[in-house]
């Protein structure tokens, strides 16, 4: 029962958030199984809800690539400089006109942003010696915090209404999303999602640290290359569309592998679960706990996931061992 | 058969390994010994293809391991690191069946009973097990172990020992780095003493 707790709970929060809304949807369960039988419903809360679903399980499955790459408990695509560099991507292709905010062309720009950023931590990281935890964390943060402020300096000079706020880079929202912008995070989500699981029994043997993953056959630079690709690929489809949700890619992956242990393949799927339960919950709490306001959903995320995973931690922690 | 020829090795500007050639043929067990510093384990590296020599050149079987993909690499030796750190809790019969079959080689060394003990609580003797059995389960012509009675109890070290010495019998070349004295070393069929 504890090991299908949270798809039953993602499947009750689904309909609980279709369901949850300013506005009174009149014979609910008849207008569900009536495509466009209502447009509040179909037009506006059943898209929001899909791409909830889907950032969710982007996002985790982005921080489960940043963990299984680093073998580190700590990286998390925020940490890395991945999201900090989606955003700096999109925000550049949309001030020069190039795409709109949720185009597949703000994707891939997002994903190009998020690579060029995780990469060049990995470069600055890796400049002096062998790659280590501690100086990738320290350089990730250093490269996220630098590309954060350039994102909001350029996103504060300009007005342009599909520029977004610095608000929306910073914590993110699903109050503009359409079903047109769901084709692009569909496809990042399972590009990305396909690779993740295609690498994952790697991503286990990368887990004993480079020398041993290199001594039973793994090529690690790959290996991590392609680990590199697909979080880049999952950060960028999900941040170009609703900016940076926090904390999904730190917490979901943790939580996964209390419940389910480290066998990444196993995690794929129960990681999306976890983390698509993470934002539509809190995507459902934003907007209906101060209603007709809207609370930004990276703040509901941090105070949902932080005490679930510090109870987590605090009662069972031979998951992972810190060096 | 593991040929060295002629490695000279720096590293940060010191030369550990200078002009050092060396044969080991198949079916053997050599002892690499030496104190700290010496570049036993230096020696070691090189030959599992992790580091490169300056000069000189190292093959097994005729192959260059720096040169190999890791993946073919794989199929020709196995190493056991010394220390190796196990950061997730994968349990000891899921860690070597990441480098092989797990149930025999889980008997022989006697971790059948910690099969599903996640490794992250072992001790450090008993990692050290988990370890020389997942190089073993890689079921190579070649085998490294760096210092691997270094943790072990009395009756464990028996245990390595006649486990490593039927591998032998096999035709597998054994290669351990060891801080013992000669003395403690009697079940080598030969020992390396001097890399400079």
């Amino acid at each position: 029962m504890k090991k299908i707790a949270p798809a039953i709970a993602l499947v009750i929060a689904s309909f609980v958030a279709i369901y949850v809304g300013s506005a009174q949807i009149d014979n609910f369960w008849s207008a569900l199984f009536s495509p466009g039988s209502n447009e509040i419903l179909w037009q506006i809360r059943i898209p929001r809800v899909i791409a909830a679903l889907i950032v969710g399980a982007s996002l985790a499955l982005a921080g489960l690539m940043a963990q299984g790459a680093c073998s580190n408990a700590l990286a998390e695509p925020s940490i890395l400089g991945t999201t900090a560099g989606a955003s700096l991507g999109t925000v550049i292709a949309v001030l020069t006109g190039i795409v709109q905010v949720g185009s597949v062309g703000a994707i891939a720009c997002g994903a190009l942003g998020a690579l060029a950023a995780t990469s060049l931590t990995f470069k600055l990281a890796n400049l002096r010696s062998q790659l280590s935890s501690f100086a990738l964390i320290i350089v990730g943060i250093a490269v996220s915090a630098s590309i954060t402020a350039i994102v909001g300096l350029v996103s504060s000079m300009v007005t342009r209404a599909d520029a977004r706020s610095i608000s929306f880079w910073n914590f993110g929202s699903l109050a503009l999303i359409t079903r047109d912008n769901l084709v692009g995070i569909s496809i990042t989500a399972l590009v990305g999602g396909f690779i993740a699981w295609k690498i994952s029994p790697s991503l286990d043997r990368l887990s004993l640290g480079d020398a041993t993953a290199f001594h039973i056959g793994i090529d690690v630079p790959r290996v991590r290359l392609i680990a590199l690709v697909a979080l880049s690929l999952l950060v960028g489809g999900a941040v170009s569309t609703v900016g940076s949700i926090a904390f999904i890619g730190l917490a979901a992956p943790h939580i996964a592998r209390f419940i389910y242990g480290p066998i990444h393949r196993n995690l794929i799927v129960h990681t999306a679960i976890i983390g698509a339960l993470l934002v539509v919950v809190a995507d459902t709490l934003s907007r209906s706990v101060a209603q007709p306001n809207e609370l930004p959903i990276g703040l509901i995320t941090s105070l949902l996931g932080a005490p679930v995973l510090i109870a987590l931690v605090t009662v069972k922690n031979n998951v992972w061992k810190t060096q | 058969m593991i040929t060295i020829n002629e490695i000279t090795i720096v590293v940060d500007g010191r030369e550990i390994i200078y002009d050092y050639s060396e044969q080991i043929p198949a079916g053997s067990i050599t002892a690499i010994v030496g104190p700290n510093g010496s570049g036993k384990s230096t020696l070691l590296a090189a030959i599992a293809g992790d580091i490169a020599p300056t000069k000189g050149t190292i093959t097994i079987d005729g192959l260059h391991p720096i040169l190999t993909a890791p993946a073919q690499l794989a199929q020709i030796r196995a190493v056991a690191i010394q220390n190796q750190i196990y950061t997730l809790g994968y349990t000891v019969k899921q860690i070597i069946e990441m480098a092989g079959p797990a149930e025999e080689v889980m008997r022989s060394l006697e971790l059948t009973p910690l099969a599903d003990r996640p490794v992250t609580t072992l001790s450090g003797g008993e990692a050290q097990r988990v370890s020389i059995a997942a190089a073993i389960a890689q079921k190579t012509p070649v085998l490294f172990l760096d210092e691997p009675l270094a943790a072990q109890d009395v009756r464990s070290r028996k245990r390595i020992i006649e486990v490593l010495k039927k591998l032998a019998e096999e035709g597998v070349s054994v290669v351990v780095v060891a801080h013992s004295s000669e003395s403690e070393l009697t079940w080598a069929d030969k020992v390396i003493k001097q890399l400079l």
